[in-house]
Parts: C-alpha cells; structure tokens; sequence
C-alpha cells in the first residue's frame, strides 16, 4: 500500500503528543511515528526539523544535547509547560474537528 | 508569550548564529548516523546504509536550507546577504554609482536644505517659554485703508487694555529702533527697544546677571536704567556681571545698566538694549493720538486664543463708545506671535518645498531609467537566481534592497552637500525673512533626510522590482539580454517616466516664468525717483538740546555737502523712499475739530530739507521747493504730491491752499508745490497721498534724518568726506551708508529670490526631462535596430524611417506637456498672492513654456533618431 501523506496542520500535534511521553531526538520522533502510525506516516526530515526548530522558537520545546543509550550525542527535545499547553488546545480541536468530519460522513 | 520567544530566538540565532550552524549541522549529521547504525544493525554494508541514510534525510543541505528558511527572523538574513551583494555590485561599477548617487544626493540634499529653513522659520517653535501662549495685539481700522504701519496702537489703548483685560497674564507695549549709543568715546548704532514693565515677563526671559525692571524703574520721569543683552555685554564690557552698573549713553543720555539678558532673546528684530517706558503723570499724559507702539501679551494658562480675542474685541468696543474721536472703527486683532513673524514667508517657503520635492522627484525618475536600463542587461543574472530557486519576491526585494543602499548612501551624501551649504543658502535669502539665525540641522531635519532617502529608494527600486519579479525562467537563460524580458512592458514603463518627467518640467517651467514675469514686471514699475548714484547717510544727532542742535547740524551739513565736487544734489528726508515712517490724516482748508481726529482721509508725512527734491529725481510740478523761507517761526508751509492734489481738490490747482496734517501740530500749512508720486512702500502697491514739511520748522522730527545726495561718480566714494564732515560738526555722532540702489532692492528681494530659485529649479528640471527624452528614444532606436536595418533594405528611406520613430516620440511629449499643463493649472492657482499683476493662467506663459518644452524635446528625440537612419542594413540584420 502506498505511503500517506501527514495530514496538513497535524504534524505539530504529533510530534507534542510523542514528545509528552518523554523527550527525544528528532531520529527517534520520526522513527516512533512511523512505529506508532502502524507504518502508514513516513514523516520527512525536511518537514520534521522545519517542525521542530519553529517549535522551539515559538518557546513550545526545549533542546538540549545529550548523550544517547549508544553514547553518541543527539539534540533531544522536551515538551514545556507552554508546550503541553499547546498539546491540549491541538488535541481538543482535533477531536472537534474530526467528529465533524466522522458525522457528516455518517449523516450524508 | 510566544512573541518573546520568538524574539528572543531572533535575536539569538542573529548574534550566534556560526553557533546556531553548526549546532544544526551537527544535528543533521547525528541523525545520519544513527539512521546509518540502524541500517546496519538491518544487514546493509557501512558505505550503504550511510548513503542510504543521507537519502532518507532527504539531502543534508537541502533540509539545512529548509530549516533555515523556516525560521522566524530567516529574512534577516536575506537581507544582509542582499546589502552585502548590492555593495560589491556598485562597487564593481564605480562610474555608474557614482552618477546614480551623485543626482540623488543632489535631490536629497536640496530638500535638506529648504526642509531645515521651514523647520527653523516655520515648524520650531518660538524660542521663549511656552512660545504658544504669547500674542500679539494690533489695532485694524475698519473704515479706513490702513498704512504699514498698521496695527500699532496707542498709548491710551493700552492702558486701558492693561487695567480691563483678564485673559492674559502679562501684557506689554513696546517700540524700538537703531539709536546712537555710546559705550566710551565712539557712538554706534545700536537697536534699543523701550518696553513697559511687563515685557520680559510676556517672554518668560530671566536675567543671567542683576535682574529686571522693577517698582523703582517704574515709575513716571524720564528712565535712566537699561538692560542689555549677553551678546553686547561680552562685546562691551568683557562679561555679563561686569555689564551691571556701568553706563552707557542713549542718544546722549545716560542709562545704568541692572541686568542683562541671555543671548537667544532678541525682541523685537534684534534688539539689545532695553528702556523702560516711563509711567504716564501730569508732565506726560496719556495719549490717545499717537499709534506709535506695538503690543505683546501672554495668555492665561488654559485659556485659549479665541476668548482673548473676544474679550479684547469687547473692549475694543468700550473704548470705542469712551472715546469715539479716537476709537471710532478700531478694532483689535489678537493673533499668535509666531503666526504674525512669520505669516507674510510661509507661503513662499512652502512653495519652495513643494518645488524642491518636485526636482527630487524627476531625479527619482531619472536614476530609476537608469536602474532599468541596468536591470535589463541583468537579465540573464535574474533568470540564473529563479532557476536556483528564487521566488519573484525574493528577486524583487533584492531589488528594493539594492534601491535601499543606493538611498541611504546618497542620504548621507545629501546631508553633507545640505551641511556644506547651508551658509551660503542662508546668505542668499532675503533679509526679511525672519528667524534666519535659528537655521541648523536638527533632530526633525535628520529624520526628514532619512525619511526623504526612504522614500526615495522604494521609488526608484520599483521599477526595476517590479520587472525583475516578472522574469521569464527559458527567455533570459537562452538569450543574452538584448530582447529578453517583457520588452513591452520595459517599454512602457520608460515611457511612463518620461512623461512624468516631462509634466514635472512643466510646471515647474510654468512656475518659474510667471514668478520671472512678475518680478520684470515689478523691476518696471516706475517708481517716482530716480535711484541710480545716490548716496544714503544716516546719522542720529544727539546733542543737549534735541530740538535746536539736531536740525542746524543738518544744514551745516548740507551746506557743506553742496560745496562738495562731485555732488549734483544734496538732500536730507525723515525716510528715504521704499519706507513709509509715518501716516496720519489730513484736511484741506479746515482745522479740525478733536471730534473729527479719526474722520480725514489718510496721507503718508515726511520731513525733507531743501533740494531733496532734486537729489531723489522727484519732479517738481508745480510752485517752489522749500528754501530759506521755510524756518522756524516763519509761515508753516508744505508741499503735496500729485495723489494728494488729485484726491484733495480734483481739477483745481491746490497750491496756495491750506492744509493740515495730523503728524505733530494741527497748524495749518500752505501749499506751496505739488511734486510727482513716488511709490512709498515699494513698486507692488500704489503711490499713496504725501505731505512732505520743512524740516527746519519741525525740530522735534528732524532730529533724525536720512542725508541724501546724488553723485556724479560711485556714491560710496564720497561716504568718507561725509563722515568727515559729519564728525567735524558733531564729534562721536555715529553715521551709516548706503546706496537708495540697495535701499530699492530690498524691496524687491523676496521677488527676486523667488523667481531665481524656481527659475533654477525649472531649469534643472528641463535638463533633467530632456536627458530622460533622449534616453528614451536612444533606447528605442536601439531596440528597433534590426528592424530598421530590414526596412531599409526593404526600401524604406530615411523620411519614412525617421517619422516612424519620431511619431511615439511626438505622442509622448504631447502626453507630458498635457499633464504638466493640467497639473500647472491645478497648482498655480496657489501662487496667486505672490504674483504681481499677472493671472496664474497667464496664456503667454503658457504657450511659450509649452512652445520651448515641445521644441527641445523634440530636437531632444531627433538626435538619437538620426542615427537611426544612418544605420547600415546588413550589419544590423547580421548582429541579429
């Protein structure tokens, strides 16, 4: 089957929700999306990094560099305050937004 | 919340930002590797999974450059690199930047210049404390037409005013003028100003040593205490505290100095020294006849300008019904001190703005043709910049930015030119516009000259934005420039610009020539004298007794001076033509009444020895000039001009008839000559009726008096024996020359300033227009080569070739000369006051500017279109 594109405006939602579990570089944010997405979103470096910084910018992340379980360094990235935040307002409109969809596919 | 951050981060990644890359690149190369390891860990060889880890990044450089597009501030960047580049382009093209900044500057400095003298003369405030509240008062005649010196009130109004007037919190009167003052031996004019007790408070001015009139200097009798300015302290006396308690004598009179005032304040007109006014008492009443002073006030804290006004205008009223001999029809003008300086220039200085802005504007245009013309042959760069990946805004704003260098760099430039030059432009203004010594470049002129290069960088960038954001990826990159990029559209906006720099010109053109018109126009007006080679000498004679020693000092002169060689007339008059110093009223063969004080027709009086007459070329037409007859205690006489003889007694011959002049006697005078008219005030308004009285029958005025002689050779030549003369007679009585050619020019400066400057700008406008025709047409020609070069050998001869070119050219130049036509009709009309008997649609003007502008652009065009003809077909068909 063919890969799917990430939806437009729900990257930043997925990458908050699995950087609330615990913080992680961006190698394993893509990898864990692809796992966690049951391998149907294969998210692309040049939208995830993108995603990322402006997410740090906005003050939504942190990063820092750390060693990994291999003992190479990575630049992990943790949720803040104003980022878990986010998260909710993000997660609460999609619900919304996707039982709108879901009744007015079930009611037409 | 999240703006801070993002600010912050701006910031951040600006001041570190080699850190911030490598920072970014070494996360990029961590993500490599552990997606290489994982590779790996899967069975791939090492050089594999690494490549194949880098495909899976999607490129290193590619996401680098994503990541750093999409970061806030990411523009910032651009925008250097863009400055930096501009820079190495003007760099390398040091003839074309040199030309672009230099026209610019030019523009830019100009504006500086005007823009620093209106925000001297017109937007600073007043240099005195909280300048907004202080005012001025001045009386308006209603029924009556009011002379030059209208608005100067009277002693008795004055006084009124004070006691009943509540809306101001001080309230003063004053008079000045350039009196002999003796510091030591020598005396020298100096402007002293008397004042009541309340002027400086008016001002707000505190003493910077002793202190300011009080009770004690208050008080009626004569004054005998001063004060002084910084500036004449230090000249003086070495000091401000070394100024108190010295004397200084005032026409002979000794005055004490209790103060002195710091250097800024100069009310009224450059005054430095500062009398009171003495108390009004038996020995010296109240006088209601007499307007010979000026009034200022300060408003009361929160009250505004319009209730002073119609408080003094109830007054007003009052005193009208009091004493309805004086104050019938008199009416008072409350105005703002700063609008009454500067009310009569701001209309000239705002159209000198406007006419400097202009010329900014055509050189905008012209350094924009030029820019056009360069971005075409860039071309081909731009069409390389989309191919790597350049959005049109990107390149178009690569095209401000360059625009914005260019600006900036000829803003600093201009300002220099405009700091340079300053001087020499105040120099050249007419004195008589004031607050000339307040002109520097400040704060509000900085930010106008950055404002101004702002401004004008985005104008002249938006011709080559706009083209280079319509590039056309295949075209640019396969041909070398020559018709790549939307000719027509190129075309077309050259075109554009020259038909804006056409219409510029001619308004400006039309500007100038009626202003020129005008001032020819004055310059012919006969005046009534004669101007050329006479010499104008004044002296202040203080003596111990005014009313004797003054006027025989002048006879002695006199008779002196006749015996000169060298002189052909000699004269002495209270006020040289071109000033008017005194109006009143006058009746023919009746004494008036104090009732019917207000009711005579009004006359300008003046005071004039024997044989003025003759030295000021005024023709006698009629009876004798006054002689050796007309001296004290004998018959009073006077002699009228012809507009008074005509207003007088309109068919009859006035001499032998009785007049009298409300100057300073109500005796009757008999007439004894009739002379010509002379314009009084100046060419632009009428000559007004005269009355001229022997000065050796009216002592009190013929103490100061303005010796005119007219000379065979150059007056100034005989400026020294007069001198000597003069000090013969009386030792230490200061004298002052000038020429009444000088005298008469004042008259006529702020025309003649006016109509050189417009006339210059119009000038520099129609070089610039014409430049900008030609280059049009060269362009064009250059355009079209090969397509001549194929009609020729088609057959075409050169008439039919030339008029193919010239016909978009003619339509061109119609089109500006319509527009500037149009717009000069719609602004003009604002010039209205400052033209001397001409309409601001005055045909001529208008024909002759549309006939010259028509004609030099045409040949402007027929040049660069006879080349065209000359053009060798198979060369032409062969470079295609």
């Amino acid at each position: 089957m063919e890969k799917l594109d990430i939806p437009q405006g729900t990257l930043d939602l997925m990458i908050l929700t699995i950087l609330a579990r615990e913080p992680m570089h961006g190698y394993g944010i893509s990898q864990r999306l692809t796992v966690l997405s049951h391998d149907q979103f294969h998210v692309n470096p040049g939208s995830l990094f993108p995603s990322l910084y402006r997410l740090e910018q906005d003050g939504k992340l942190k990063a820092e560099w750390r060693p990994t379980e291999n003992n190479r360094r990575a630049k992990y990235y943790r949720l803040t305050t104003a980022g878990r935040r986010q998260l909710e307002q993000h997660r609460e409109r999609w619900n919304r937004v996707s039982f709108a969809v879901t009744s007015v596919l079930e009611g037409a | 919340m999240t703006l801070f951050h993002r600010l912050a981060s701006i910031l951040r990644w600006i001041i570190r930002r080699d850190d911030a890359d490598r920072d970014l690149h070494d996360e990029m190369q961590s993500f490599v590797e552990m997606a290489a390891a994982d590779k790996v860990r899967d069975g791939a060889s090492a050089g594999d999974a690494r490549r194949m880890a880098v495909l899976d990044l999607g490129g290193v450089e590619q996401t680098k450059e994503r990541v750093r597009a999409g970061r806030y501030g990411a523009w910032v960047d651009d925008v250097g690199r863009d400055m930096r580049y501009a820079f190495r382009t003007f760099v390398r093209n040091p003839g074309f930047s040199a030309v672009v900044v230099t026209t610019l500057a030019m523009g830019i400095g100009a504006n500086t210049a005007v823009f620093s003298i209106v925000n001297a003369v017109l937007l600073k405030p007043l240099p005195y404390q909280d300048p907004d509240r202080i005012v001025m008062l001045s009386t308006s005649v209603a029924a009556r037409e009011a002379g030059p010196i209208r608005g100067q009130i009277t002693d008795g109004d004055f006084q009124d005013w004070r006691n009943q007037a509540t809306s101001f919190e001080a309230i003063a009167y004053f008079w000045a003028r350039a009196d002999a003052v003796m510091v030591g031996e020598q005396a020298e004019y100096t402007r002293a100003g008397r004042v009541s007790g309340d002027f400086f408070r008016v001002f707000g001015v505190q003493p910077i040593a002793g202190r300011l009139f009080g009770a004690e200097e208050i008080r009626p009798g004569p004054a005998n205490t001063a004060i002084v300015s910084e500036t004449f302290g230090q000249s003086h006396f070495g000091g401000s505290r070394e100024a108190i308690g010295r004397t200084i004598r005032v026409r002979n009179r000794p005055f004490s100095i209790i103060g002195v005032v710091p250097t800024g304040f100069s009310f009224p007109e450059g005054t430095e020294i500062w009398i009171p006014i003495p108390l009004p008492d038996a020995a010296n009443p109240v006088s209601r006849g007499g307007n010979n002073f000026r009034a200022v006030a300060r408003l009361k804290g929160g009250l505004r300008l319009e209730q002073g006004q119609s408080e003094m205008a109830t007054i007003a009223g009052r005193l009208e019904q009091q004493y309805p001999d004086t104050n019938m029809g008199r009416h008072v003008v409350v105005m703002r001190l700063r609008d009454q300086i500067v009310g009569n220039v701001r209309l000239m200085l705002y159209v000198l703005l406007a006419a400097v802005v202009l010329i900014l504007l055509l050189a905008c245009t012209n350094v924009a043709t030029l820019l056009l013309a360069r971005a075409t042959a860039r071309a081909q760069e731009m069409s390389v910049r989309a191919a790597l990946g350049a959005s049109r805004g990107r390149l178009a704003r690569q095209m401000l930015v360059e625009g914005l260098v260019l600006g900036l760099a000829a803003g600093a430039a201009g300002l220099g030119l405009a700091f340079g030059g300053m001087k020499t432009l105040v120099a050249f203004i007419p004195g008589s516009v004031p607050r000339l010594d307040e002109v520097a470049i400040d704060q509000r002129v900085l930010l106008f000259t950055l404002l101004v290069s702002m401004i004008s960088s985005v104008l002249l960038a938006l011709a080559p934005a706009f083209q280079a954001s319509r590039v056309e990826l295949e075209s640019g990159l396969r041909q070398a420039g020559t018709r790549s990029v939307a000719v027509g559209g190129t075309r077309r906006l050259r075109e554009g610009l020259v038909v804006l720099q056409l219409a510029i010109a001619v308004v400006l053109l039309i500007a100038g020539g009626l202003l020129m018109r005008s001032f020819v126009t004055l310059q012919k007006v006969p005046l009534g004298f004669q101007p050329e080679r006479v010499l104008v000498a004044n002296a202040t004679v203080a003596t111990a007794d005014p009313r004797q020693g003054a006027t025989l000092f002048f006879r002695d002169l006199l008779a002196a001076m006749s015996k000169v060689p060298g002189v052909v007339a000699a004269g002495a008059t209270m006020a040289a033509p071109g000033r008017v110093d005194a109006t009143g009223a006058y009746w023919i063969d009746h004494v008036p009444q104090p009732s019917e004080m207000s009711t005579g027709p009004s006359n300008v009086s003046s005071i004039v020895a024997p044989g003025t007459f003759a030295a000021l070329g005024i023709p006698l037409v009629r009876g004798r000039d006054f002689d050796n007859r007309d001296v004290r205690d004998a018959p009073m006489t006077a002699i009228v001009n012809e507009t008074l003889a005509r207003q007088a007694l309109p068919g009859q011959d006035v001499v032998g008839h009785t007049i009298v002049c409300a100057f300073d006697t109500l005796e009757p005078m008999t007439i004894v000559a009739v002379v010509g008219d002379v314009r009084q005030a100046g060419p632009a308004d009428e000559s007004r009726p005269e009355c001229y009285m022997p000065y050796l029958q009216h002592f009190y005025n013929g103490a100061t008096l303005s010796i005119v002689i007219r000379t065979a050779n150059d007056p100034m030549l005989l400026a020294e024996t007069v001198r000597r003369n003069a000090q013969e007679l009386a030792p230490g009585v200061p004298v002052r020359f000038t020429t009444l050619d000088t005298l008469t020019a004042q008259n006529m400066a702020q025309p003649r300033f006016r109509a050189l400057l417009i006339g210059e700008f119009a000038a520099v406008a129609l070089v610039l227009a014409l430049i900008g025709v030609f280059g049009v047409m060269a362009y064009v020609v250059s355009q079209r080569t090969a397509e001549i070069g194929l009609r020729i050998a088609l057959g075409a001869n050169p008439g039919q070739i030339l008029s193919l070119l010239l016909g978009r050219g003619v339509g061109l130049i119609g089109v500006g000369l319509a527009v500037g036509l149009l717009g000069a009709v719609l602004t003009t009309r604002y010039l209205a006051t400052l033209l001397f008997e001409i309409k601001p649609t005055d045909p001529v003007t208008y024909v002759a500017v549309a006939a010259v502008l028509a004609t030099t652009s045409l040949i402007a065009s027929y040049v660069p279109a006879r080349r065209a003809m000359k053009v060798d077909p198979m060369s032409a068909l062969r470079a295609e």
